[in-house]
């Protein structure tokens, strides 16, 4: 399937990753498919790109890489809404905003997107932790863990051993995730 | 929308199993109870509005913005 957007032009995409938001995101009810953009430079930062509005894409990335103890609970409602059992099986990504001052650049840890790795159901959830930010600032703990990654290139693509979670509650520390990114057909272009 | 009337200590029954108590009232400051099943969701309008604004700003975002990051990184 071959999707235009106003970033990246036009991208092949496999129908196995397409994501579905039901409900869209806040301010974004209307859309609800998206797919995940790997330009592949060096920011480490995906994009969550709308299918149907190709202005549309979302700066993510996997609160991990800026924020190490980053860990979240899911009622079990909200695990059932995307037919969970636990979060071994999701992918969680942060969005960020991305201002002219890019120092400025913020991640909404409150409001994660949530991805069934395997039905590809997503869905921007609300956590009730009232600790955590919906701008919280990660410009220099970005930047210290780009260098860290640039110094090993293969850690990149790595994906580690699946995590032991426990049965008895839904919370796990965003270790390990699988991201189903998607490469723009054009690797090469200046972006 | 439906609208009631209450007075301190009195309380609004939602489904049988949320209960919404006025505890005080301050002025213009109302103070609600609320008491509901653990996995009802409950927050201030303010953070979906924040969240919001936030998504809103994050999908303006310009890929362009990141190169200062990007040349930031390369100085070194």
């Amino acid at each position: 399937m071959k999707f235009n957007t106003t970033r990246f032009g036009e991208l092949e995409v496999d129908k196995k990753d397409i994501l579905n938001f039901a409900e869209g995101l806040l301010g974004f009810e209307q859309l609800t498919k998206f797919f995940v953009v790997d330009p592949g430079d060096q920011t480490l930062i995906l994009w969550l790109q709308s299918v149907d509005d190709p202005k549309v894409a979302f700066p993510i990335l996997e609160p991990k890489i800026f924020k190490s103890d980053y860990s979240i609970k899911l009622l079990p409602s909200e695990l059932q809404s995307l037919s969970l059992e636990s979060l071994s099986d999701a992918t969680i990504y942060a969005i960020l905003t991305i201002p002219k001052n890019v120092t400025d650049m913020s991640a909404n840890l409150k409001a994660p997107i949530i991805i069934n790795n395997k039905t590809k159901n997503a869905r921007q959830i609300v956590l009730q932790d009232s600790k955590l930010e919906v701008r919280f600032n990660m410009y220099i703990e970005l930047k210290r863990s780009i260098v860290a990654f640039a110094s090993d290139d293969s850690k990149r693509t790595k994906v580690s051993a699946p995590q032991v979670v426990s049965n008895t509650t839904s919370e796990i520390s965003t270790e390990k995730v699988e991201a189903p990114a998607t490469k723009p057909a054009n690797n090469t272009k200046e972006l | 929308m439906l609208v009631l009337t209450r007075k301190l200590g009195e309380s609004i029954a939602i489904d049988d199993h949320i209960k919404i108590v006025v505890v005080s009232i301050k002025g213009k400051q109302v103070r609600l109870g609320i008491k509901a099943p653990k996995e009802t969701k409950i927050h201030r309008e303010e953070v979906y509005k924040a969240i919001q604004d936030q998504n809103e700003e994050a999908a303006q975002s310009d890929i362009t913005s990141l190169s200062d990051l990007t040349s930031d990184l390369n100085k070194k």
